[in-house]
């Protein structure tokens, strides 16, 4: 595979979140959600990020926007490092980087129409200067992602879960991004529409050379869409690789039980898989175990893993695992 | 025949709501066979839950149910009292919710909610129901279960939520659990947790599963029968090899290539669905898929199709599987 360039590189993220405790001391104590994060995405490409709820994917895609202040580590767009940056000389940079919400009847203001929607960041920007011009680029998104000239001046209620999704991507497409950050755009779809959703997301990046961290707890979804594909755990990114290398070669045992609980839409495929059951549940990110984070649901756990914490360590080119028993 | 757990013949419900009459359920004929994993498919809206909650009578007062029969292990629930269902209800029948945290009481204890069922419907006295509702939780997989009796529904993490509701529906040994949606809102580690317990609690105690569920990959992974549903009405009825590699009705096949495949990673682009379901408040004449479907023909849109058998057990509501149909396309 040849170089290509990279847009986004993540070094070393961290994003913690105070947690006042309990009873009147004031005391806080630190919960955190990314620990020490980095990954790089190539321009062109999807990232897609997996893992269980509260494993802190989404928290990744936010501190990346700068949508919160991230308590240490760089981000570096197209080379230069935006976590530094003021909100003045960040701004330019908003029209860039834009994000696709989870739930399509939240992320979208109730009270204004689709127009307004779609168009007020435009006119913030100055990519339109008049209405006029607001509206006709309006009407274009709209063609884009395959809604009608007459919905614009609609207001999300009107809309259905599918369609309203598609309003958030003409939103954020308006601004003509380089990346966009994609927190689990489909989950709330039905199966017949996430297909609809996805591939107006597909076509766009073929059209727009777009750049996507999508993020998703649909494993069959993340392989069908991804390029490449980072696995987290509790906050601690456990192993990265391309795609098909990833789904048939992991070398962490989470990954190995996060593919084997995942139900395969096929029943004779599903009858032959062995599954590893993990025991019990995720631990709570407020009192991470010691060591490697994954280790008290580990079949392979050992003394070792609860001293000291494994690394990312690139075990073939471009595949990296944290793991001290790699399988 | 006769001899099914459950059968509803011709099952109709209807909401009147300020907009007007919602159709919600059309019509509906099924059954399921004492220790059968069945599973319904649909996408939201199509009537999966309002027929489940129909047959429970568990609707409001603005939804009217009408049915040639319901009948239950040889009794015909429509002639019962309420009195009467409640006695069946979390006795015989048990129920699983999609959310675990609505479903359970936030007021009451572990303890409280799964012992009263014990009480009120197996005579049992504090102590045998203190002593049956442990043994339940040790089933589940809920470790240290005297502890937790004393907790409340709060205290608990979602998967641990939903294996409670499972025990609770699984106290009373019933002999068919309804399962809506059980995996939905918990992780696929969770999930796997979950199913692998239904499966093995089926095994147990031969009890008759119905699972609605939206996701094609939960359905190949543990249901021996499915029925596919789509807007009020049933489209198609089949073993689960049939459904997944010899589907007959055109929307199984939109549902099955709108989802990435077997699991081989192919790149292949995703066919979807296009257009939106039906709007039940008027629901179309004609076959509901009609307006989505890529082999509608006219009649499609005039008059819906009947169940039409298709092979052993499988059966397909089209058009396209009319005899005469069927001759003038193969003539063509």
């Amino acid at each position: 595979m040849g170089e290509k360039k990279t847009l986004i590189d993540v070094q070393h993220l961290k994003m913690y979140f105070p947690i006042r405790d309990k009873g009147l001391k004031k005391s806080y104590s630190m919960l955190k959600a990314v620990d020490d994060v980095s990954f790089n995405i190539a321009e062109g490409e999807t990232f897609g990020l997996v893992g269980e709820s509260g494993c802190g994917k989404t928290t990744v895609g936010r501190t990346i926007l700068k949508l919160y202040k991230a308590t240490a580590g760089t981000v570096y767009y197209d080379g230069k490092d935006i976590t530094a940056m003021g909100d003045k000389e960040y701004f330019p940079y908003h029209k860039e980087m834009q994000m696709i919400f989870q739930d399509p009847m939240t992320s979208l203001d109730p009270r204004q129409t689709v127009t307004e929607i779609i168009g007020n960041p435009l006119m913030i920007h100055n990519v339109v200067a008049n209405k006029t011009e607001r509206d006709e680029k309006v009407q274009e998104l709209l063609a884009m992602v395959g809604l009608k000239k007459d919905h614009a001046n609609r207001y999300p209620h009107e809309f259905s879960g599918g369609q309203r999704q598609r309003i958030g991507i003409a939103r954020a497409l308006g601004l003509q991004p380089k990346f966009i950050v994609c927190d689990e755009p489909i989950s709330a779809l039905d199966v017949s529409i996430q297909a609809q959703v996805v591939n107006i997301m597909e076509d766009l990046q073929n059209e727009l050379g777009l750049t996507y961290l999508f993020i998703s707890h649909d494993l069959s979804m993340i392989r069908h869409i991804s390029h490449r594909v980072g696995v987290m755990y509790l906050g601690h990114l456990v192993e990265v690789a391309d795609v098909e290398e990833l789904y048939n070669n992991m070398h962490h045992p989470y990954t190995q039980s996060l593919m084997s609980a995942n139900p395969i839409a096929d029943p004779i495929a599903a009858r032959r898989s062995k599954r590893i059951i993990l025991e019990g549940d995720v631990p709570s990110p407020l009192n991470p175990p010691s060591g490697c984070p994954f280790r008290t649901r580990c079949r392979y756990a050992t003394e070792h893993c609860a001293e000291e914490m494994p690394q990312l360590v690139e075990t073939e080119l471009r595949h990296f695992v944290a793991c001290h028993n790699m399988l | 025949m006769g001899e099914h757990l459950l059968e509803v013949k011709n099952l109709r419900t209807n909401f009147k709501t300020s907009a007007g009459i919602v159709q919600a359920v059309r019509g509906i004929d099924l059954h399921v066979d004492a220790g059968e994993f069945m599973g319904i498919i649909g996408e939201s809206g199509c009537g999966k839950s309002v027929s489940m909650m129909s047959i429970m009578r568990l609707l409001d007062d603005n939804a009217a149910v009408k049915a040639e029969k319901i009948e239950f292990d040889g009794k015909e629930m429509q002639e019962l009292s309420r009195k009467e269902i409640r006695k069946i209800l979390g006795n015989d029948i048990g129920m699983i919710f999609q959310d675990p945290m609505t479903s359970l009481n936030p007021l009451y204890t572990i303890g409280n909610q799964l012992m009263e069922p014990l009480m009120k419907h197996q005579n049992m006295s504090k102590a045998r129901a203190k002593e049956r509702a442990i043994e339940m939780l040790e089933t589940v997989g809920i470790n240290e279960p005297d502890k937790r009796l004393k907790q409340y529904p709060h205290e608990l993490s979602g998967g641990m939520r939903q294996r409670v509701m499972i025990a609770v529906a699984m106290c009373c040994n019933p002999k068919l659990l309804i399962a809506d949606e059980p995996t939905t809102a918990l992780d696929v580690t969770i999930q796997a947790q979950i199913m692998e317990l239904m499966a093995e609690l089926k095994e147990k105690f031969d009890t008759a599963t119905i699972l609605i569920t939206h996701d094609l990959g939960v359905i190949a992974n543990s249901c021996t029968r499915v029925v596919v549903m789509y807007g009020g009405k049933i489209m198609e009825e089949a073993s689960v090899e049939d459904l997944f590699y010899h589907p007959a009705h055109p929307y199984t096949e939109g549902l099955l290539r709108s989802v990435p495949g077997d699991g081989s990673g192919s790149k292949e682009r995703l066919v979807p669905i296009p257009g939106t379901p039906p709007d039940l408040l008027d629901p179309p004449a004609g076959c509901p898929f009609a307006a989505r479907c890529p082999k509608a023909m006219r009649i499609c849109n005039q008059a819906p199709a009947q169940l039409t058998t298709v092979g052993a057990d499988h059966r397909a509501a089209c058009w396209l599987l009319h005899p005469q149909i069927k001759d003038m396309k193969g003539g063509e």
